[in-house]
């Protein structure tokens, strides 16, 4: 299927060490990361890929979401994701 | 001889639609009930939003300087002077921001779309074959005194019948699932309230 936008939640409390497992598990999954936050991750996903994700014991909860265009910093938003999403894309000119 | 429409009326057509139509109308209900439950994660999430960045520009005039480090100077010995400038920044107050004010929406999902479909293949065949043989030998001796004959005769009666019937019959389901844009009754209403004038109250829903 597609790739899609997905919050994948903490289960428990935030640490660093629990946040870089889960951010490891969505790219070894071919994800992207979008942005990190003390209570989950947002995540570009393939749909196929969200079970495998939604495995690791950490993850509370994996949920596709979409950026509203009215949103209040739906902007600067969506500037964070293109930056963030940049430094993981592997762009080969042949 | 097959009868293909005792064969299609065999086919429980109304279960299947019913079992389907229940499976996705339980599905339904756990989408839902998921999107809702990410209604809530995103309505607790908060992040650190920085509403503005000032960037203040001022005048910086520096004098440039000429060979081995040496002020450079105009024909009136006065030193060339180029209009810099200074950049001063100043990061406005953070403050806590919803995923869900900041524009990130549960997505919610429905079901479109949805076939059933139903082969079936029935092969009838028959075969019959029948052989006869029939056989008459006749015999016959005289002599002097006697004569004396004998007739025998045989009939030989085959018959085979074959007949063989088959019915092959596969079903499949499909159905489409697309996000759709949250329900309105599903969503948090945003009142934003200007303190300098409360009279004033827009309200906003995603």
């Amino acid at each position: 299927m597609a790739m899609q936008m997905y919050i994948v939640a903490f289960k428990g409390q935030f640490s660093q060490e629990v946040s870089r497992g889960i951010q490891h598990r969505i790219r070894q999954n071919g994800g992207y990361i979008l942005m990190v936050m003390k209570t989950g991750v947002i995540a570009a996903l393939d749909d196929s890929r969200v079970p495998q994700v939604e495995s690791h014991p950490d993850v509370g909860l994996v949920g596709g979401v979409t950026l509203n265009p009215r949103g209040y910093a739906a902007d600067r938003l969506q500037k964070v994701f293109a930056e963030n999403l940049s430094k993981q894309l592997d762009v080969r000119i042949e | 001889m097959p009868n293909v429409g005792a064969e299609l009326a065999s086919v429980p057509f109304g279960k299947m639609i019913y079992d389907m139509a229940s499976a996705i109308a339980r599905s339904q209900v756990a989408l839902d009930k998921s999107s809702i439950a990410l209604v809530k994660v995103l309505a607790s999430t908060t992040f650190d939003y920085v509403p503005d960045v000032v960037e203040t520009l001022t005048p910086l005039p520096r004098p440039v300087k000429g060979v081995n480090g040496a002020p450079l100077l105009d024909s009136n010995d006065d030193p060339v002077v180029v209009t810099g400038v200074q950049v001063s920044t100043t990061v406005g107050d953070s403050f806590p921001l919803t995923l869900l004010q900041a524009g990130v929406n549960p997505s919610f999902y429905q079901f479109t779309n949805s076939t059933i479909e139903v082969k079936m293949s029935i092969t009838s065949t028959q075969e019959s074959s029948n052989t006869l043989d029939v056989g008459v030998s006749v015999t016959a001796s005289a002599d002097f005194l006697f004569a004396s004959g004998s007739v025998s005769s045989h009939v030989n009666f085959t018959s085979s019948n074959k007949y063989s019937y088959s019915v092959t019959g596969s079903s499949s389901m499909s159905t489409t699932l697309v996000p759709v844009p949250p329900p309105k009754n599903m969503m948090p209403r945003f009142f934003l309230v200007n303190a300098m004038d409360p009279t004033k109250i827009s309200i906003s829903q995603s």
